[in-house]
């Protein structure tokens, strides 16, 4: 009995895994890329979830089909982040840049609020209530599509970045922009695409969240806080690291799970974070400088 | 001179308690805006966590007067010291890290700290603690804390405007512009940062160790808020960071604008009486986005060209 909580514990930490990568992409893309902290990227994972809950409730769409919805949909939201509030302070210190995002984030949160309430939502979705048994492992349905739909956007968006022209001009734009833009690279357009993708991954791992967790408008910062952890576990930019990194800290929080007291979890990421951070935080506007 | 006069008078002989809480909470959130500013406004380092200094502060008092009784009077600085240990424990190896990661930085540090207030034994976690009032009439313990407040209010700006046009006070700004060469040209940043952040954590302390006794209770989500922090952050930038008059103009200026949002809403029905506090914090965001975009410099920054005109070389 105690092997299959074990592999129960492994098990659903791959699927946690697969989902805290997709969630944490878009960070590594935007802070790699652009050096950008972008601050409102769990708001907008939270927005995706609220997405999902709303198409369902509406349409009746099912959480797979909005996240084809929320791609293009998102994509946009962040190009106009980017093409109105970035680009002013692309100019201005990196400290003004950083309470723009802050404020945003304020700013969606607390629309979130007023619109659907502080109540804890939980997706009404027949099929994520289904349990699949194999040989005394039980995996709840829900999650393990989230976790597939988590891992297919991750290879497209890692085949978009390694295999396309449009990925080579965003590696560029993150090695030198000045370069790139000497060789006839848009920087400002890509600048938005680079956003736009970000954001547009914030929210389809928003959908993937609603299909694993309760979720509500002011607990979103908890994903900021996780997304954080795999940028700096697994360093800036590159895809397959992060996801990597995802699935290192999965198994972390599976297993820790079974150990500790459930709000111990929270301590033990929240201190392992600060102290990463204080001992790499220099490694990391380092590495920035060279990564893709 | 006029408006201290104003403000001594108000609480002398002022008649609803509403008003004098309402002052009170002003110089509360002026001292905390002061503290916060040395090392942010001043120094640039972006502390999105002076609610940690202020709960460490309001903790200390709560445990040692729920305890044993303490005297407000005692308590308070000691809950300054607290927090000036907490400061110098897990503040100083921050400030290893510079711009935005910083900002993060102290943010999740902020998310420890109610973690552990929920957590840690002494604390009684989410029960609370409950402090007994001081044993004066109603109206006049509220003009204890009213000119208490006042004063450490006045004393901290007052220090901040000597720091201002001090060597210590040139030395964040110069940390601020550009620390490596400032390092280059001999001042000793790290020293600076951390003087700045002590003597900021310190105040903050104090503003909680008051805050606990004022209040008679206090729980980790309200006295580790980030929203106190933001609060915080956004009356600097309002008024001006690190300038020592900004906060004395931003203060006033949100918390007004966050009483009429609150009346207002409330009178129009707009979105129902249940989640004004909600738009209070849109609007309040959305102040920051305008802030940074078109006036980094806040109010300060609006007033002083012309001054600078006048007095031009």
């Amino acid at each position: 009995m105690p092997l299959t909580l074990l592999t129960e514990a492994v098990v659903n930490g791959v699927l946690l895994g697969l989902v805290y990568a997709l969630i944490s992409v878009g960070l590594s893309l935007t802070l790699g890329v652009l050096g950008v902290v972008n601050m409102a990227h769990s708001a907008f994972v939270m927005l995706g979830s609220f997405f999902a809950l709303e198409l369902l409730l509406r349409l009746g769409a099912p959480p797979m089909l909005s996240v084809l919805a929320a791609a293009p949909l998102f994509f946009g939201v962040g190009m106009a982040v980017d093409r109105l509030l970035l680009r002013r302070t692309a100019s201005t210190s990196e400290a003004m840049g950083l309470l723009v995002l802050f404020g945003l984030m304020l700013v969606l949160e607390n629309g979130a609020i007023l619109v659907w309430t502080t109540d804890t939502r939980v997706l009404p979705w027949q099929m994520g209530q289904m349990v699949l048994a194999m040989g005394g492992l039980r995996v709840s349905f829900g999650r393990l599509l989230a976790a597939g739909l988590a891992l297919t956007m991750i290879l497209v968006l890692d085949f978009l970045l390694r295999r396309t022209l449009l990925g080579k001009v965003v590696r560029a734009v993150g090695q030198n922009p000045d370069a790139a833009a000497v060789l006839g690279v848009d920087v400002t357009r890509i600048s938005m695409v680079v956003v736009g993708a970000g954001v547009a991954t914030a929210a389809m791992g928003g959908v993937a969240v609603a299909m694993m967790f309760p979720f509500a408008p002011q607990e979103h910062l908890r994903w900021l806080a996780w997304a954080f952890l795999l940028v700096i576990v697994g360093g800036l930019g590159r895809v397959r690291n992060t996801l990597v990194a995802g699935l290192l800290v999965g198994q972390l929080e599976a297993l820790s799970g079974i150990l500790l007291p459930f709000q111990y979890v929270y301590a033990v990421v929240y201190a392992f974070l600060a102290i990463t951070l204080i001992l790499r935080g220099r490694g990391l506007q380092a590495a920035q400088e060279r990564t893709l | 001179m006029a408006v201290l006069g104003l403000t001594v008078g108000i609480g002398l002989w002022a008649e609803g308690l509403g008003l004098l809480s309402t002052l009170t909470n002003v110089f509360l959130f002026l001292l905390l805006t002061q503290a916060w500013n040395l090392l942010g406004g001043y120094a640039g380092y972006l502390n999105l966590a002076m609610a940690v200094f202020f709960g460490v502060g309001a903790y200390t008092t709560g445990i040692l007067a729920h305890r044993g009784n303490w005297p407000p009077l005692l308590t308070a600085p000691l809950g300054g010291l607290v927090a000036v240990l907490w400061a110098a424990a897990v503040g100083v190896p921050s400030l290893r890290v510079r711009g935005p990661y910083f900002a993060v930085l102290t943010m999740i540090l902020g998310f420890l700290a109610q973690v552990l207030a929920y957590n840690v034994p002494w604390t009684r976690g989410a029960m609370g603690i409950y402090v007994s009032p001081l044993p004066w009439d109603r109206r006049v313990v509220e003009q204890f804390f009213y000119f208490t407040y006042l004063g450490l209010a006045l004393l901290v700006t007052g220090m901040a405007a000597r720091i201002q046009s001090s060597r210590f006070g040139a030395a964040l700004v110069a940390v601020r512009e550009d620390e490596v060469a400032a390092g280059v040209l001999g001042v000793r940043t790290t020293w600076v940062k951390v003087a700045a952040l002590l003597l900021g954590a310190f105040w903050a302390g104090v503003a909680g160790g008051l805050y606990t006794q004022r209040i008679g209770y206090i729980e980790p989500t309200g006295v580790f808020s980030l929203d106190i922090s933001v609060d915080v952050v956004l009356m600097a930038m309002v008024g001006g960071a690190g300038t020592w008059q900004g906060p004395l103009l931003g203060v006033p200026l949100v918390m007004l604008v966050a009483e009429l949002l609150r009346v207002g809403v409330v009178h129009l029905g707009l979105f129902g009486a249940r989640i004004p506090v909600e738009f209070n914090r849109v609007v309040f965001g959305a102040a920051l986005i305008f802030i940074a975009l078109y006036a980094p410099q806040g109010l300060m920054g609006l007033i002083r060209p012309f001054r600078g005109r006048r007095l031009g070389v």
